[in-house]
């Protein structure tokens, strides 16, 4: 098989490198490809590039010569104007049926940096729409692509490898806050301090639909960052009890030694709203909510000690899925080649099929024209006879050829029914 | 084969008749399947166990109602009115009802973990009452269907408010304990659920109170051989103790503005269970004891007799 995958990925190369040796816009994409087609013509090519990720999958038609990593590691070379020996060291090849189990086990994101994450099925698809729309995918990548497509789903039905979120905000946000309320756009969100970490909540929560923001920090010029970012307003650190009377969500990141709520001063401010429900996410390391304000009624208080063992807990149950999701792709990459070997063979069987059966109709007419008193159904009979006759001994060569494309493109075999039958 | 054709209707006939020889054993056994179907799911969700599940629910409604019609025929009598079996049955019947309605507005919740249990209750509790009919329909046909109407559709969203409390409750206490949430058992949000809980609540108290109403009125009006209401039946003290309980809970509800969900989860589930164990428990206890009673019991024989002959025992 004539496919070659050369790839640098967030697990063997620095990002510095990735950077620069990644397609960044749809232009320059495009460019890629037109220089792709240019420089190995006949070869089909789909570029995969994300933040984690630069792969490039070539291939080309079994007689042709093969594409070989130096030459693509020279492409990328040449496009990006990066000096080869600063990268060749960090690229990774693979070819034939282990290119195809790299593709798959990055669709199923085994390979990601967050075990079972979904995105990577839409890059995959992107990418090869792309390649699609530029018209550099021919027979083999559509098959390997939309197998590939096929496995991810494949893995995500069979396995539990996608369930259960792994990323402290996306829990607090998923698995809690979505269990207490039924929708955030008449919600009002608090956040005190600004942290990254609340405002990866807070992207979370406008995901959810969540309007009405409010952002405490004791640098306002901080806070105004981050109101202006997520289209929220600010609000002076004196009155932060107000807000906090008033809140539905409150994220909180302080970075204050000791904390700064404790039971009775929330309980305090939520006099006027007793039956409103509070949830808080308190990002603090120390903790800015005092552990007992959680004992209240319609308090919900999460910090990240309890929320990391919910990740860590799903991140083991992800990583238990591992050996299911890599069964699935082995029957997948096993199933694509077999599929793939059976088409390479496929031609020399319909030649052969053609020629006998061609004789034998010759052969047939001769017969008829000679015998012209035989009626409809005697011709018919020895039609019949005759075709069931060249099927017979077509039948050893034919299953012998499928055997071998089980294991790999039949060349030999192929090659001596050519001589044989002068195919 | 043509419609109305002698063939065809000897064959539906046929059909029918099977069905009506329906016993409660069919669809308790349908349910609980659904329920071990459900229960199958716990540790993880399968489409095929929730597409059974969900055939099982429905083959054992419609075996629920085809015994339901076959009751009603025998005694000529609509279900609600018959005896205290059926009137069970039908809450039960209504509860499949709702339940059927939101797995398939939403199949991922896990809803039957919670109904089927008191569907099934309701139906095996439905055994241990009387099921001869007690009512004559001779006089005030139209306020005693009312009467029995009021009370079933009260008692479904009492039990609803009940199921919605003990949601409530189990996701509290999830969220409070900061346990994750698996793909099998997926629980409304809090939110959802207090508003339900509070519609059902809020629904059920004026069916109750207009039931119970009727209730009264018709033992004070009752003619003829009809059993007249005593301040000492069981069934009546209890159905009123009840109904002052929920009439309370009814009025505080309305005038709390906001209150803690927890507390109005807590509240809802005693109240409504309360009244479902008074009300199931009352009916099991005078039909064991043989006690005569406003619904309870059947007419001792003489009663019958007189009754049937439209005359006073």
């Amino acid at each position: 098989m004539n496919l070659l995958a050369l790839y640098c990925t967030h697990q063997t190369t620095p990002l510095a490198i990735r950077e620069r040796l990644a397609f960044a816009t749809p232009e320059r994409l495009a460019a890629a490809y037109a220089r792709l087609k240019e420089r190995f013509p006949e070869t089909e090519s789909v570029v995969l590039s994300t933040c984690n990720r630069v792969e490039l999958y070539v291939a080309r038609p079994s007689d042709a010569e093969p594409l070989t990593p130096p030459l693509l590691a020279q492409f990328l070379s040449e496009f990006h104007d990066v000096p080869l020996d600063e990268f060749v060291g960090e690229l990774r090849a693979a070819t034939g049926s282990e290119a195809v189990r790299h593709l798959f086990e990055v669709i199923s994101s085994l390979d990601s940096m967050v075990l079972g994450e979904p995105q990577i099925v839409n890059q995959v698809r992107e990418a090869y729409r792309v390649a699609e729309a530029q018209g550099s995918c021919g027979s083999v990548a559509h098959a390997l692509f939309q197998g590939a497509i096929r496995t991810s789903g494949r893995v995500r039905s069979e396995t539990r490898l996608a369930e259960g979120k792994v990323s402290i905000a996306s829990v607090a946000v998923g698995d809690f806050a979505k269990s207490i309320f039924d929708h955030f756009a008449d919600k009002l969100v608090l956040v005190i301090g600004a942290g990254e970490m609340a405002e990866e909540t807070l992207r979370y929560l406008k995901d959810e639909g969540v309007r009405d923001i409010v952002v405490i920090n004791r640098s306002p010029e901080r806070a105004e960052r981050v109101a202006a970012e997520w289209g929220g307003r600010t609000a002076p650190w004196s009155d932060l009890n107000k807000w906090l009377g008033q809140a539905d969500v409150i994220v909180s990141t302080t970075g204050a030694d000791k904390p700064i709520v404790d039971a009775k001063l929330f309980k305090q401010v939520r006099a006027a709203n007793p039956g409103r429900t509070a949830f808080i996410l308190d990002l603090g390391a120390p903790r800015d909510f005092d552990t007992n304000v959680g004992d209240l009624d319609n308090v919900f208080l999460y910090d990240i000690d309890s929320l990391r063992n919910t990740c860590e807990e799903n991140r083991k149950a992800r990583v238990r899925e591992i050996d299911k999701a890599r069964e699935v792709i082995d029957e997948e990459t096993a199933k694509f080649m077999a599929e793939y070997y059976h088409r390479a063979s496929g031609e020399v069987v319909s030649r052969l099929m053609q020629d006998w059966h061609g004789v034998s109709r010759d052969e047939l007419d001769r017969l008829f024209h000679k015998l012209p008193h035989l009626n409809e159904k005697d011709r018919e009979q020895i039609e019949r006879t005759v075709e069931r006759i060249v099927n017979k001994l077509l039948h050893p060569p034919l299953e012998a050829l499928k055997d071998e494309a089980r294991e790999g493109t039949p060349h030999g075999l192929i090659n001596a029914l050519k001589k044989l039958f002068g195919l | 084969m043509q419609i109305g054709s002698p063939v065809y209707f000897l064959k539906s006939r046929a059909v029918i008749e099977i069905m009506l020889k329906t016993t409660v054993i069919c669809f308790l056994a349908s349910y609980g399947l659904a329920f071990a179907c459900e229960l199958s799911q716990l540790k993880r969700r399968h489409a095929l166990a929730r597409i059974v599940s969900l055939l099982l629910a429905v083959a054992g409604l419609v075996a629920h109602t085809f015994y339901l019609l076959h009751r009603s025929n025998q005694s000529d009598l609509p279900p609600l009115l018959s005896s205290a079996h059926d009137w069970l049955l039908v809450v039960a019947w209504l509860a499949v009802l709702v339940y059927l309605f939101v797995t398939m507005a939403d199949g991922e919740l896990a809803t039957g973990l919670v109904m089927w249990p008191v569907i099934l209750t309701l139906v095996i509790t439905s055994r241990f009452v009387t099921d001869s009919p007690s009512h004559r329909l001779d006089y005030h046909r139209g306020w005693k269907m009312l009467h029995a109407s009021m009370l079933g559709l009260g008692t479904t969203f009492v039990l609803l408010g009940f199921v919605s409390s003990l949601l409530y409750l189990w996701q509290h206490r999830r969220l409070k304990k900061r346990l994750m949430t698996t793909s099998a058992v997926k629980l409304p949000n809090l939110e959802l659920i207090e508003r339900l809980n509070r519609w059902a609540i809020l629904t059920a108290v004026p069916f109750q109170a207009f039931g119970i109403a009727t209730g009264f009125g018709l033992s004070i009006f009752a003619k003829g051989g009809e059993l007249p209401m005593t301040w000492t039946d069981p069934v009546v003290i209890g159905g009123a103790i009840t109904g002052l309980l929920m009439g309370v809970l009814f009025v505080w509800l309305l005038t709390q503005k906001r209150s803690p969900g927890r507390q109005v989860a807590l509240l809802t589930a005693w109240a409504c269970g309360f009244l479902l164990v008074t009300m199931i428990g009352l009916q099991m206890l005078t039909a064991a004891v043989g006690m005569r009673s406003i619904h309870g019991s059947a007419p001792v024989a003489s009663e019958a007799a007189a009754a049937a002959e439209g005359r006073a025992p």
